[in-house]
């Protein structure tokens, strides 16, 4: 089962230069093929994780959730997507039209591409980027603009508080995001998302560094805009926040990114610190997926529990806490290493 | 400096977290409230003068909809109120039964308030866990009265109808569960830091400033205030019952939340000593079918209902309708702080400030 | 403080997350509901007596009925009762009102109707119905009232029989005749009044009858031997 789909990439690149492809095009198409398999796992991923979501919240509180369409309600994101999908599309008139158009593909698109460097297996990414990690920070992070996109393209008061409280949140929120990841980096001194897995055969980086996957949970999901840190959206106060005057699928596609995001994150956390795909037994690419699913029950359980927080204590938790803890671990793991090669242990 | 300007965010008629049809325009400095204007009247039924139309009787079923969260106590004060009118007596048992209603009513009350503050908050399963437990206390009324929201039970005299069989066992048990309920509530929610960050010192409400605007019931009491008219005019039997008046003294939302937590375990012991008490006995005095009272004659009756000073103004002139019926509102007047309270505070307060007034717009709108 | 009450949240959800629903899944399963639940309004015709007291307790207008008047007594003849139940708020005051029970809440909540018309719900006068056939209950009660109302009218006639038979007769001696008549013979009297007061012609010629009857009987003692005329 292991190399299940690396024989099938190999099996493929095989057939195309048996057809009489050059083997550099043969690469480019097998990447095409690659991404286009990526998308559709996400979107099936995606209508999997809102039903489990909403099954989830539901048991958390003492309801059933979703259980009409089909066994355990499975289709009933499929139903509304089709819902969503014939929705009457409403641009209002006083919108900056082209803004408030691109802003949710925007958003999409920037979500889908953090999936291209995650390692989805042993050997598996659709490409090995050497600095990996920098790239998926920095694609991460394009998402404010997003969401500054949507909310100044409604024209709505409601929205436009909305993104400029994510743009507020986001910004003071990948700077402890990073300085936690910076822990790890020091230790395995790559940013290649492969070799930090590769480093973690004996200890997972959870242990090694437990403040850092502790100030990188909680700065993830305020970079994910999820709750207790949705001051975006918001919607028992900005009735909506940047999302307000979104319909159909403009709104769904906001919706899937989000989702997208919340998955891209979390298997990054698995690789990073849980040991990535790394497993006894189980092929590596179900590893993987376990691990992930695993964070984003943690990330459903954390928000169908807590209320949502000020906003000005959010941003004074992230300057006046998450800052300086993060930086502190960065010193910590500094002086650990010396100290490791004082003593000769590595 | 960048120049700043102030602008107005219209939160409600139509949002979230507004209770009902509540329009606050805030205007605001960024995300600082400079003031509140509370615009009031979108549930407005013109209940006070559907009063002058119809008989004493037929005008019970509409009191109910004043605070539909609180079913029983707005009719209970409205039936209090025309007893006083005529001079009409109240059989014992009937009596107990009116408390044992008020009390559950007003738990029922306070359980909307607090898991209502707590899905404007964004902590949805508190509102979960808050509903769930309320539907106890429908079957309750569903049981008695038959309705489970405006069940319609207490009549002029009396009430509609003896208690059913497995009332007194599940009256019992939901008493005996409330311990367990404030338990969770407080551990989901009160003892949340982030809940604690919220509501710790926002919208103040001073002992003054609440006297100066008439505010009663659980508001006033969280500013330090023991005023409950169930101690300082008990209506009906209410002085027979032990009780404690529960008070915080900070007036900040924290302690209006805990002050209606606490509130909920004493409603309980007033239960609890209410079913001891009951006697056996009418249900009911016989009321004729129309009841005249003397031309002229004019009562003011007020009653502590869940969201404080419940008064009723009637004046007769003889007929077998009211002259005029004046409600006295507690929602409306607890309302008309929200702009004090909320000056200064960031936008999220206002949101968090709403909830912890708990007004109910049925009541204030009339 | 310091995360412990975040933990503390935590707990209580997951302990819930594993405990059981409380959902009620109604159309699969049908809430139980109280004895006294107030769903649908319903109307038996039969026991109505047309007395308009729910009409009048009503608060809202819901409740109006159509009356004939019937010929012979003052009782009304129920047509038609109509419920316009969309302004209903199920506030009982009708059904407690009601003295023979007609009305009542049944246990059927489903109440939307997909045109405004099929709200409103009107009972019109079953076919066969007819006076004869009220229901015994009425027919008691009508009786008794009818007992009451003979007893009070026997008495009438014996304290001062001119005064009440000058309504019926119009001859001063018929009704000299007549009243000697009642105040001698008790069963007389007991028919006479009877019939007054159900049947007010019928009363006229059997009072007539007896007033005949009565002069035969004088004129027969009279002249001694004439033959008694007895058609009556």
């Amino acid at each position: 089962m292991e190399p299940l789909f690396i024989n099938l990439a190999e099996a493929f690149t095989g057939w195309m230069i048996s057809l009489g492809l050059d083997p550099g095009w043969a690469e480019a198409v097998l990447l095409v093929v690659k991404w286009i398999i990526v998308v559709t796992i996400i979107t099936v991923n995606i209508i999997i994780l809102i039903w489990l979501e909403r099954k989830v919240s539901a048991f958390f509180q003492e309801r059933l959730g979703p259980n009409r369409l089909g066994p355990f309600g499975i289709f009933q994101t499929i139903a509304d997507a089709i819902k969503l999908l014939t929705k009457e599309d409403i641009v209002p008139s006083a919108a900056d039209k082209l803004i408030f158009k691109t802003a949710p593909m925007f958003f999409i698109v920037v979500a889908v591409m953090l999936y291209t460097v995650i390692p989805m297996g042993k050997g598996m990414q659709v490409i090995n980027l050497n600095v990996g990690l920098l790239f998926f920070i920095s694609v991460g992070s394009l998402s404010t603009i997003a969401l500054l996109m949507a909310g100044w393209g409604s024209n709505n008061k409601w929205s436009l508080m909305g993104a400029v409280r994510s743009v507020a949140q986001m910004v003071s929120y990948a700077i402890p995001l990073a300085f936690s990841l910076l822990g790890v980096v020091m230790i395995t001194g790559s940013l290649n998302l492969q070799d930090i897995v590769l480093a973690q055969d004996k200890w997972w980086f959870v242990i090694l560094q437990p403040i850092a996957f502790i100030t990188y949970f909680i700065a993830a999901t305020a970079e994910l805009n999820r709750g207790p840190f949705d001051m975006p959206e918001a919607e028992q106060e900005l009735t909506g926040g940047a999302y307000t005057e979104y319909t159909g699928m403009r709104w769904a596609l906001f919706f899937l990114a989000e989702y997208t995001n919340l998955v891209a994150v979390s298997a990054l956390m698995a690789t990073v610190f849980l040991g990535g795909w790394q497993g006894p037994w189980l092929p590596s690419w179900l590893w993987i997926i376990i691990k992930t699913y695993a964070i984003i029950l943690v990330f459903f359980w954390v928000k169908w529990t807590f209320p949502r927080i000020r906003m000005d204590h959010l941003m004074s938790f992230s300057w006046k806490v998450l800052v300086p803890v993060s930086l502190g671990n960065i010193l910590l793991t500094g002086a650990g290493i010396y100290f490791c090669r004082w003593m000769g242990w590595c | 400096m960048l120049e700043s300007d102030i602008y107005t965010v219209n939160v409600g008629p139509i949002h979230p977290s507004t209770h009902g049809g509540l329009h606050a325009e805030a205007i605001m400095d960024g995300e600082i409230i400079e003031n509140v204007i509370v615009h009031l009247g979108y549930v407005h039924r013109s209940v006070e003068k559907i009063a002058e139309g119809k008989t004493y009787q037929q005008y019970v079923p509409y009191t109910a909809r004043l605070d539909y969260l609180a079913t029983n106590l707005p009719v209970l004060g409205y039936c209090q109120a025309v007893e006083k009118l005529l001079g009409i007596e109240v059989p014992e048992r009937a009596q107990y039964i009116r408390v044992i209603m008020a009390e559950l009513s007003r738990i029922a009350s306070h359980q909307i308030a607090i898991s209502a503050t707590g899905i404007d908050l964004g902590a949805t399963t508190g509102l979960m866990y808050g509903m769930r437990d309320r539907e106890r206390i429908m079957n309750i009324f569903e049981m008695t009265g038959g309705q489970r929201l405006l069940s319609s039970y207490i009549r002029i005299g009396g009430v509609a109808a003896d208690i059913p069989d497995g009332f007194i066992p599940a009256v019992m048990s939901l008493v005996q569960d409330i311990p367990g309920m404030m338990d969770e509530y407080n551990g989901l929610m009160t003892g949340n830091e982030i809940w604690a960050a919220r509501m710790q010192g926002v919208g103040i409400l001073t002992p003054e400033t609440a006297i100066q605007y008439g505010v009663t019931g659980p508001n006033l009491r969280a500013s330090g205030i023991a005023y409950d008219l169930r101690r300082a005019e008990p209506d009906g039997i209410y002085h027979r019952f032990e009780f404690d008046i529960p008070t915080r003294n900070g007036g900040d939302s924290l302690d209006r939340w805990q002050v209606r937590i606490d509130e909920i375990g004493e409603s309980g012991r007033i239960i609890e000593q209410a079913l001891e008490g009951m006697p056996n006995g009418e249900i009911s005095t016989r009321v004729p079918k129309v009841l005249k009272p003397e031309p002229g004659k004019e009562v003011y009756h007020r009653i502590e209902s869940a969201k404080g000073e419940l008064g009723y103004y009637i004046v007769s002139d003889g007929s077998s309708k009211p002259y005029r019926l004046h409600v006295r509102a507690p929602s409306f007047i607890n309302l008309m702080v929200l702009p004090v309270i909320c000056r200064g505070g960031v936008f999220q307060d206002l949101i968090t400030n709403i909830a912890t007034l708990d007004p109910i717009l049925g009541e204030s709108d009339r | 403080m310091n995360g412990q009450g975040l933990i503390k949240g935590l707990a209580i959800t997951l302990k819930h997350f594993f405990q059981k629903e409380i959902t009620e899944q109604y159309p699969d399963v049908m809430p139980e509901l109280a004895p006294r639940f107030r769903g649908c309004l319903r109307f038996e015709f039969e026991k109505c007596i047309a007395c308009g007291i729910c009409v009048n307790s009503c608060p809202n207008d819901v409740l109006s009925f159509e009356t004939e008047k019937r010929d012979k007594s003052k009782k009304k003849k129920l047509l038609s009762y109509t419920i316009d139940f969309q302004y209903c708020m199920f506030c009982n005051l009708c059904v407690e009102g009601c003295p023979t029970s007609c009305l009542s809440f049944d246990h059927d909540f489903e109440l939307s109707q997909f045109k405004r018309e099929d709200i409103k719900m009107i009972y019109l006068r079953p076919e066969g119905l007819d006076e004869a056939q009220d229901s015994p209950a009425d027919q008691e009660e009508q009786k008794d009232k009818e007992q009451k109302q003979i007893a009070a009218m026997l008495k009438a006639l014996q304290k001062s029989p001119q005064k009440v038979l000058s309504k019926l007769l119009e001859g001063e001696e018929d009704i000299n005749i007549l009243s000697e008549l009642i105040q001698s013979d008790q069963k007389t009297a007991g028919k006479i009044a009877e019939l007054i007061v159900k049947d007010k012609e019928k009363a006229v010629k059997v009072a007539t009858g007896f007033i005949n009857k009565d002069r035969k009987n004088r004129a027969q003692k009279g002249e001694n031997g004439e033959g008694g005329d007895k058609d009556v």
